[in-house]
């Protein structure tokens, strides 16, 4: 199989790719990993990944550079059902929109807005909720008997960084919350495609059990 | 619930680890990558790298440094040092960093700020502020650069607040008064600024005891807390702070008690 990690400008491409080899190499699975921006190699690949890092419009804008970029992603994951994992801004751009910045239109895969994250009122130690929501954070699994959620507790902590949170969303497509104030949505996804708002490859052992789980996932 | 952070810090000087009071008889301490992986495996929630190399040739090791424990650590990993433009942020960001600290630079070009966080995100622009007692100053601490040595005439809180507004999408708070004396972080200092900014404040400077990590934690509201020579010496490990941390009601990721 052959796992492409599309690069089209946004930030931690390297961290990704040396996430998912590490656990292509200690889990001997036969994939290889490519980054590319080629529509012709994306269009060939087994899985697809799509990492982001940034605001949400540049992300788009990165995208929309590359011509017929996001056309073809949406023909090879809703049409010919390829695998697919969105990774923090990655994942924000599989739903209907965001209002980061301003109001930005995603591939419209999913139902949702993303919307600055309202917290309420003090945390446990009595302070301000602190925006951007940034470090590690527990999960909380809605859908038990996912396949990409096997072997994963709640009490296994994943490394987010983000301003913007799910909105607007169908219960049914949410595989996980997160708490910050507000229950937030972690992973989100439908049949073949997945997105995740904390970023696996950041997350030590806990991601490496998360990209593992997505890597034998059959969908 | 949302984890305190505990960031062991690293001084890297030509490639490698370096050891010494105010950046001066710098002894030799290792290899940064090993230590990297070590401290990520004994539960850091994230590594922080400082370069202290004082030319742009020998400051090419350090993106070696950085790519080479991206490939091996899998948390988020911080590098400041040297930092003069975007392209340097780059650089690093390419290697593999997850985020960058600037200090100097960002006092003498403040639009840095706002150029890199416009390019890369908030989330990757952490302004490190070094601050010292000075009691002219409105908010009675003064910003310096150069490790202290110079002095600036800018209030820190000012700054802080300038800093974020510019799109700093963390601020590393190290008070110089305290760095290196190992009686605890300046929590006076911490307080002021984590309760008057948005955005999370990493405590550095004078640990020397887990207590006080769980101090500035619980009294000066620090998101995360950094320290170098206590981990580095072996003083206290990352387990036995988060274990303090614990017992004092403070949420933290786990980590196992490996010998180190």
């Amino acid at each position: 199989m052959n796992l492409v990690i599309i690069d089209y400008g946004s930030g931690n491409l390297r961290s990704v790719e040396n996430a998912f080899k590490n656990s292509i190499r200690t889990n001997n699975l036969k994939v290889t990993v490519k980054v590319t921006n080629s529509l012709n190699i994306i269009s060939k690949a087994d899985y697809l990944v799509l990492p982001g890092v940034g605001s949400f419009p540049d992300c788009k804008k990165g995208l929309q550079k590359i011509d017929g970029l996001i056309d073809l992603l949406t023909n090879q994951v809703i049409y010919k059902r390829k695998k697919f994992l969105g990774i923090c801004v990655g994942m924000q751009l599989m739903v209907n929109s965001s209002l980061e910045k301003q109001n930005t239109l995603g591939f419209g895969w999913l139902n949702g807005k993303f919307k600055k994250i309202k917290t309420n009122g003090l945390d446990y130690l009595g302070r301000e909720y602190k925006i951007p929501h940034m470090g590690w954070n527990n999960l909380q699994i809605k859908d038990k008997n996912h396949p990409l959620l096997k072997n994963i507790t709640e009490n296994e902590q994943y490394y987010f960084v983000h301003s913007y949170g799910l909105e607007n969303y169908e219960q049914d497509q949410i595989k996980a919350y997160t708490n910050y104030s507000v229950n937030i949505p972690a992973i989100i996804g439908k049949e073949n495609y997945v997105g995740v708002q904390f970023h696996p490859e950041k997350s030590g052992n806990s991601g490496q059990k998360f990209i593992y789980n997505w890597l034998k996932w059959l969908p | 619930m949302l984890s305190t952070r505990v960031i062991p810090c690293l001084d890297v000087h030509n490639g490698r680890t370096v050891k010494g009071i105010n950046f001066v008889n710098l002894k030799d301490a290792g290899d940064p990558v090993e230590q990297a992986k070590k401290y990520s495996t004994l539960g850091a929630d994230e590594i922080c790298f400082l370069d202290i190399s004082a030319t742009n040739e020998k400051r090419k090791a350090m993106l070696t440094v950085i790519s080479k424990t991206a490939e091996a650590c899998f948390v988020p990993l911080t590098v400041g040092g040297g930092v003069k433009n975007i392209a340097d942020f780059r650089d690093m960001l390419n290697s593999g960093a997850d985020k960058v600290s600037i200090n100097s630079s960002a006092v003498y070009n403040p639009r840095l700020i706002n150029e890199s966080s416009d390019k890369f995100g908030n989330q990757c622009v952490v302004l490190a502020i070094d601050a010292v007692e000075n009691k002219i100053m409105p908010s009675g601490y003064e910003v310096t650069t150069h490790g202290g040595r110079k002095k600036t005439n800018i209030d820190v809180l000012k700054w802080a607040k300038k800093g974020v507004k510019n799109g700093a999408g963390e601020i590393l708070l190290t008070s110089m008064n305290s760095d290196g004396t190992k009686q605890g972080y300046n929590l006076k200092l911490t307080k002021l600024i984590s309760e008057n900014v948005s955005v999370p404040v990493i405590a550095s400077g004078g640990a020397g005891h887990p207590n006080d990590m769980v101090k500035v934690v619980l009294e000066a509201g620090a998101s995360a807390v950094l320290a170098a020579s206590v981990f580095h010496y072996g003083i206290h490990s990352i387990y036995s702070v988060k274990r303090e941390m614990l017992r004092n009601g403070i949420s933290i990721r786990d980590c196992e008690n490996k010998n180190e």
